[in-house]
């Protein structure tokens, strides 16, 4: 078994004349859970359909499961699960109906016990047609669907857009059910960060289709630090530390956002900028996501004015 | 087995529309036969000379009136499957669904063709058939049955299977307008015209056959672009 | 197992810390006795909804402090206290907290005679009830 089961290699796609993705270099190793984080329109559909083979690349190449994404061939596909944006499904079929449509293509892994026993948890009608259901009825649906032949790898398009907690827990615990049999692997895009920290153990951050960032997950939240820092004298005008993200200033305070920078960098360059009192202040995954895909001189929307 | 599915779907999918088809044929169809055999409104066989170069289906007077009802109907029921084939998935954006498959593009493509063909023998084919009986069980027309007319109206069918075909290449193809999408809008009218004219029905075969490689080549090709 | 572990993502510190320090928790607190069996990664993991790596994680720490020892094949078990021998990142661990504890007291205005009696008592308080429990 190979241990890489995902890898992009200058993965790259124009739409015309826009740049979607830009010499995407992912890897993701057997066993993990990655959750692919990007604001709206970073590229992160784009970049699941390259790898899935969807869309052709402009340039640069991917490979699932040992074989190129451009010629994935049937016997690989039925190895992977796939939950579409929006998950988008027949609208005219009922629950059986595209049950038994989707039988057919994974003919030694269909778990039909394990697809009936989702669909009596959520409550759900074998007879009751697709266009008839809630957003959130249709996502647990394509998440029985997704999970019933237990695939090898799962990839997940932003799966819990617009579903409400309890259902978005569901797609939690399916993911963790997955991911307790041997050998599986799930790449998911979200933009709950708090389900990212929850279940992942790697994040690929991407943004304005390039990719930023792509780490265990305890790698990130280390890497990302905000440091507080008071002077009595003026704050120093050049901040010269390496890894400098933003800095915001008041009078008398520095508020840093570093990437990289270690305890002892910053306590050095705390004493050496002549600063009274600094503290690392905890970030939430969120926060860390937002100062990390910020652009370098950005602003809060509303300015707090002195009176 | 897996193909066959596809082929279940497309056609379970279209089934409305197939009997929409079928029922309007047969209505507008029947009822314009039935007047003609009813008040006799045509002339008798013999005297009837053709002096058009069209096609022999509008020379034979019980299926004078209908040959352009059975054309009409055939190709709005190519336009039609074309576009639920086609083009609905794009805006209902089902097309991921579908495509991540442990089966070739081309094979899913072969399935919505197989299903159209079906559709249109299952429905139109057996209302034509029925109608080619009636047409000369009930006429006062001293003649047999004649076969070249029943083959001409499935040539009339096969060219909403053209249209259908261009449906597909304009839905499949993420181009503007004016490169892939053109060459089927003004590829079918000739398609269409050139085979009404010919005389002969080798020619006419030949012309659906030429059409059909063009568009299917085509269409093929498309979906193989993997650009969506 | 007769424990029950909240985990909130987002907070102070990461998940498999919470995990690993609630689970130490209970061993102190009696909750947990000396060869009861931890759950399985996987149980555990399916219960709290977080990545089986991370319930790994926490146990390996665990074992690490000498709460815990893994038996290949049967489990995590729950070591005998009198075999464990506190290293320097235990106490530094412990050190920490107790600086948190320190600062807050502090800030709430409390002199610091009165904060060694606060925790005299505290302690003489734990360690009784875990004599009475024993018993």
């Amino acid at each position: 078994m190979n241990d890489i089961v995902l890898e992009t290699k200058g993965l790259t796609k124009y739409y015309r004349r826009t740049l979607a993705v830009d010499h995407l270099d992912l890897k993701i190793p057997r066993g993990s859970i990655c959750g692919f984080v990007g604001r709206n329109g970073a590229g992160k559909t784009t970049a699941i359909k390259l790898i899935l083979g969807l869309l052709n690349p402009t340039t640069g190449s991917s490979t699932v499961l040992g074989c190129d994404s451009a010629e994935l061939k049937p016997s690989i596909r039925q190895r992977i699960g796939y939950v579409t944006e929006g998950h988008r499904l027949f609208r005219w079929m009922t629950i059986g109906e595209i049950e038994k449509f989707q039988r057919p293509f994974f003919p030694k892994q269909w778990d039909g016990k394990f697809f009936t026993d989702m669909i009596d948890y959520f409550e759900l009608s074998r007879k009751r047609k697709i266009k008839h259901l809630s957003n959130g009825q249709r996502a647990q649906v394509s998440l029985a669907l997704a999970l019933a032949p237990h695939p090898e790898l799962l990839i997940m398009d932003d799966p819990t857009l617009g579903l409400d907690a309890a259902i978005r827990r569901q797609f939690l615990e399916g993911m963790i059910g997955l991911i307790t049999r041997q050998g599986k692997t799930i790449l998911f895009s979200s933009h709950i960060l708090g389900d990212v920290e929850r279940v992942a153990d790697r994040i690929a951050v991407i943004d304005k289709g390039v990719l930023r960032a792509n780490c265990s997950l305890e790698q990130f939240q280390k890497a990302v630090k905000k440091v507080m820092l008071s002077f009595t004298d003026s704050v120093p005008a050049e901040i010269d530390i390496d890894g400098l993200l933003h800095c915001r200033r008041s009078q008398k305070e520095l508020e840093l956002v570093l990437v990289g920078a270690d305890e002892e960098q910053i306590t050095a360059w705390a004493q050496k900028s002549g600063a009274d009192k600094h503290q690392i202040t905890k970030m939430t995954l969120e926060d860390q996501f937002i100062e990390y895909t910020a652009p370098p001189d950005h602003k809060k929307l509303f300015q707090w004015e002195e009176l | 087995m897996r193909f066959l599915m596809l082929v279940r779907k497309e056609l379970r999918q279209s089934l409305p529309w197939l009997l929409l088809g079928a029922v309007s044929l047969m209505a507008i169809a029947g009822c314009i036969l039935w007047l003609q055999v009813r008040y006799s409104i045509y002339d008798s066989y013999d005297s009837y000379r053709s002096t058009s170069r069209y096609f022999d289906i509008t020379r034979h007077p019980p299926l004078q009136a209908i040959g352009p009802v059975l054309l009409i109907t055939s190709l709005a029921l190519g336009l039609i499957l074309g576009i639920q084939h086609f083009w609905m998935p794009h805006f209902k954006q089902t097309w991921s669904f579908l495509l991540h498959r442990s089966v070739s593009r081309k094979t899913i493509f072969m399935a919505k063709l197989t299903a159209a063909a079906l559709g249109f023998v299952m429905s139109l084919g057996i209302v034509w058939l029925a109608l080619y009986f009636y047409g000369y069980h009930s006429a006062n027309v001293p003649a047999p049955p004649v076969l070249r007319v029943f083959v001409e109206g499935c040539i009339f069918m096969m060219l909403g299977l053209v249209v259908y075909l261009a449906t597909a290449v304009t839905g499949l193809s993420t181009a503007r307008w004016y490169t892939t999408k053109i060459f089927p809008l003004l590829f079918t009218p000739v398609v269409i015209v050139a085979t009404v004219c010919q005389w002969k029905l080798a020619g006419a075969f030949a012309v659906i056959i030429v059409g059909v490689v063009i568009l299917l080549s085509q269409a093929l090709e498309i979906i193989s672009n993997r650009e969506f | 197992m007769g424990i029950w572990i909240q985990i909130s993502p987002g907070a102070d510190k990461p998940i498999y810390i919470q995990v690993a320090e609630q689970i130490a928790e209970a061993i102190a607190k009696n909750q947990l006795s000396v060869g009861d069996k931890l759950p399985a990664v996987r149980k555990l993991a399916a219960e709290l909804v977080i990545n089986p790596n991370t319930v790994a994680r926490s146990y390996t720490i665990l074992e690490q402090a000498g709460l815990v020892t893994t038996k290949t094949g049967s489990g995590t078990f729950v070591a005998d206290p009198k075999l464990r021998s506190s290293d320097a990142a235990d106490l530094n661990l412990l050190s920490e907290r107790i600086d948190t504890i320190i600062a807050r007291g502090l800030n709430l205005g409390l002199e610091p005679e009165n904060m060694v009696s606060l925790f005299k008592a505290r302690l003489e308080g734990f360690v009784k009830k875990q004599e009475s429990e024993i018993k």
